[in-house]
């Protein structure tokens, strides 16, 4: 039960039970120790009683006044604890053994012979006793017996004391009363006491849990600065090894940042070399026509096929200057339904060229939400490449479907198939070898990083159809 | 406790007239002793009463109270108070040294009675002094005619002696007595009944154990008296002042208060019982 509650009320609850506890043991320890020094004060003041009425009463002896000696033993009796419910009494005895007075006449009767008789069961001793005799009975209750002697040590009578058990038992009904107002009162005092202190001792301890729980939300420099300072070693070394782990988790993030970043400029290095590469493949050949025209520019059909090269080769170098200008465009808009036309006109100039026929067709069942610039980007290499692939008089036909899960864009054309095996083969970058397709690597790389695929369609067969499907949301790295 | 400081407080304001004789010097305090005849043991009374007695006497008055007969008894015949209050068998005793000087009333006589009284617990059997045969028996003083002399007589009467009782003890006051009966002290007690039937008048709580199981014949009130010599204006004075008290409100409310009529001159014939009485008791000094 007190395991499932939390921290912070298991240790305020668990002081104010052991104050509890506390307070129980210790009113049943004192209570114990109080009954027995009760009993060692009730023989100290029998003592004291017993001396006194030594002291006082022997002229009264010398002068036989009895009724002196009973007012001095029913004053001296009424100072012995349980004498007012009769519980005690004194007596003094004369030489030949008889009761001279008595504090309680009743009892001890003036001029019963005693001293030698049985008294309450047991027997006293026989008169001409010198010493002090005491007798503890089985019940508790005390008797003694103590001499009374005249300064010249003659026996002048004896004085008689006798306690009942129940002056010795403890009044348990007043211990537990009075040991209850303790507990009542240790537990006002310190119950809160305890619940406060508990809290003070849980309020660390709570807050390196609040502040454990924000770790991966907030900023750890944040978090580091609200760690609670404390003196308690323990909590020192939880708050030490949470500041720690706060330490690693940031040094973490800022290598991941940098690796991202190396990443990034990995993937631009890698983009500038196959830029280099796309540009510089037709340089070549430019270079070649233009020391052509130059030696043998004069024949009309010899400019006119060098010229032609020229051109294509600039062609070429647009071709791959067009892929790569929207993905450094910063368009924050969504995908619209006529971004497909948009980018069918960029091609049309291209395809009428190789005189193939483009059909599009557009599904759009849901609002788009996904991001223009890159879907423009891979709608356009892809167009670019299918045009590439179907060849002159080739067909191409493009389609834009998209729901409230998906996006999908798929380009298909009549040339050579292409599985996925060469597919992969096309777009391979990694290990330094030049993409051969690096319009479509830039697909790929983009559907990975939109968390979608760029697959060739198994299906189709006879003919190659490429599909590039993302997730329908806006934000790639959070998932629907 | 109450009584005995009662007694030592009275005993302290009575202590300058220890030390000079009542007619000499320039103290010209009137001081009258007490004994245990009454209950004299009430300061806040005496106290009362003395003033009482000052403005009517002209002079300044104090009580001398003693727990027994015999201090207040040396007190007069050394002269060391102007009157006594104390019991008829020290009068008879010391009569040729002694004048009345006034007999309280009570029940509208200058008498009253002996009683023997027993403890209900203890002793529920005595009906008579026969029964006190090892008995314990408590006295009130061995001056006193109700509480000693009365039981002397009435033992001898009975056929007993001294010795067959198991104990007997002075109990220095009627109220003493009392209070040993109904403690068990003693089985049974010789105890003035005018002080009796006033601590019952009191509702003190000593009279619920104690029964009175006879009563003596009827003796003179245990009287006022000075020494006898020629009168003194003073003394005159208090006789007055004591003989109109039940004229008198104040003196009416002090009366009541001492459970008394008022004061009578008295004669010496009222004492003739218990000079008869004392003449049959061997050792009770008074000679036929």
């Amino acid at each position: 039960m007190l395991r499932r509650l939390p921290y912070r009320v298991q240790i305020p609850l668990g002081l104010s039970l052991a104050v509890l506890i506390a307070a129980i043991l210790v009113t049943a320890v004192s209570a114990q120790v109080f009954t027995r020094s009760a009993r060692a004060e009730t023989l100290a003041q029998v003592d004291r009683a017993v001396a006194l009425v030594i002291a006082q009463v022997r002229p009264m002896l010398v002068a036989d006044d009895t009724w002196r000696v009973f007012s001095l033993l029913r004053d001296t009796a009424g100072l012995l604890p349980g004498a007012p419910l009769g519980h005690a009494r004194l007596a003094v005895v004369d030489v030949d053994g008889r009761v001279f007075a008595a504090s309680d006449p009743l009892r001890l009767e003036t001029g019963r012979p005693l001293l030698g008789e049985a008294w309450h069961g047991a027997p006293l001793p026989p008169e001409g006793v010198t010493r002090s005799w005491r007798a503890s009975r089985e019940d508790g209750s005390v008797l003694r017996l103590d001499p009374i002697a005249s300064d010249d040590g003659q026996t002048l009578g004896y004085v008689l004391t006798e306690i009942d058990a129940a002056v010795f038992g403890a009044d348990w009904p007043a211990l537990a009363g009075n040991a209850l107002a303790g507990i009542v009162l240790a537990v006002a005092l310190l119950l809160p006491a305890g619940w406060w202190v508990g809290q003070r001792m849980t309020r660390p301890v709570e807050r390196l849990a609040m502040l454990i729980g924000r770790i991966g939300r907030d900023e750890p420099g944040k978090l580091r600065a609200q760690l609670p300072h404390t003196a308690d070693p323990e909590l020192a070394r939880i708050g030490d090894a949470v500041a720690q782990l706060m330490d690693e988790l940031e040094r973490r993030r800022e290598a991941e940042e940098r690796a991202l970043s190396a990443e990034r400029l990995a993937a631009v290095g890698r983009m500038t070399a196959a830029v280099a590469h796309e540009i510089n493949n037709p340089l070549a050949g430019l270079l070649t026509a233009t020391r052509t025209l130059r030696l043998r520019g004069d024949a009309n059909d010899v400019r006119e096929r060098t010229v032609d090269l020229i051109d294509r080769g600039l062609q070429q170098i647009r071709s791959t200057v067009t892929a790569l200008l929207p993905q450094v465009r910063v368009e924050e808009r969504a995908l619209d339904p006529d971004d497909l036309d948009d980018v069918l006109t960029l091609v049309q100039g291209t395809a009428e060229r190789l005189d193939i026929r483009i059909e599009r067709s557009l599904e759009v069942e849901s609002a788009l939400r996904v991001p223009s610039a890159p879907l423009r980007q891979v709608m356009l290499n892809m167009l670019l490449n299918a045009i590439k692939a179907a060849g002159e008089h080739g067909r191409v036909e493009t389609a834009l479907h998209a729901d409230a899960e998906f996006v999908e864009f798929s380009v298909a054309n009549d040339g050579q198939p292409v599985d996925a095996e060469r597919l992969r083969t096309l777009i391979a970058a990694e290990g330094g070898r030049d993409p051969q397709g690096f319009g479509l690597w830039v697909c790929q790389e983009l559907a990975s990083h939109l968390h979608g695929s760029f697959v060739p369609d198994p299906s189709a067969t006879d003919r190659t159809r490429l599909v590039f499907r993302v997730p329908n949301r806006e934000d790639p790295a959070s998932p629907s | 406790m109450r009584r005995r400081d009662c007694l030592g407080l009275l005993a302290a304001l009575a202590w300058p007239a220890l030390g000079t004789a009542a007619e000499s010097g320039p103290d010209r305090t009137l001081r009258i002793g007490l004994t245990p005849v009454i209950l004299a043991d009430q300061a806040a009374f005496l106290t009362r009463w003395a003033a009482y007695l000052e403005e009517r006497c002209s002079v300044p008055l104090r009580f001398v109270a003693r727990e027994s007969y015999q201090p207040v008894l040396d007190l007069l015949l050394t002269q060391r108070v102007d009157a006594a209050w104390i019991c008829g068998y020290p009068f008879v005793l010391h009569e040729r040294d002694l004048s009345l000087l006034a007999v309280p009333s009570w029940a509208d006589e200058p008498l009253y009675r002996s009683y023997l009284i027993r403890s209900r617990r203890l002793a529920p059997d005595i009906e008579g002094w026969r029964d006190l045969r090892d008995r314990v028996l408590a006295y009130s003083d061995p001056l006193s005619n109700s509480g000693w002399l009365v039981a002397q007589a009435q033992l001898s009467k009975a056929g007993l002696s001294a010795g067959d009782l198991r104990r007997s003890f002075f109990a220095h006051g009627h109220r003493n007595v009392a209070e040993a009966v109904a403690a068990g002290l003693a089985h049974a007690g010789s105890i003035d009944g005018y002080v009796w039937e006033t601590m019952r008048l009191q509702g003190m709580s000593a009279i619920d154990d104690t029964e009175v199981v006879w009563r003596s014949e009827e003796f003179g009130f245990p009287p006022l008296v000075t020494l006898r010599q020629p009168s003194h204006a003073r003394v005159d004075a208090l006789r007055e002042a004591l003989f109109t008290m039940p004229r008198n409100p104040e003196g009416r409310a002090l009366l009541d208060a001492l459970n008394l009529d008022g004061f009578v001159p008295g004669d010496a014939s009222l004492f003739n019982s218990i000079r008869l009485q004392a003449m049959q008791i061997p050792d009770s000094g008074v000679q036929g």
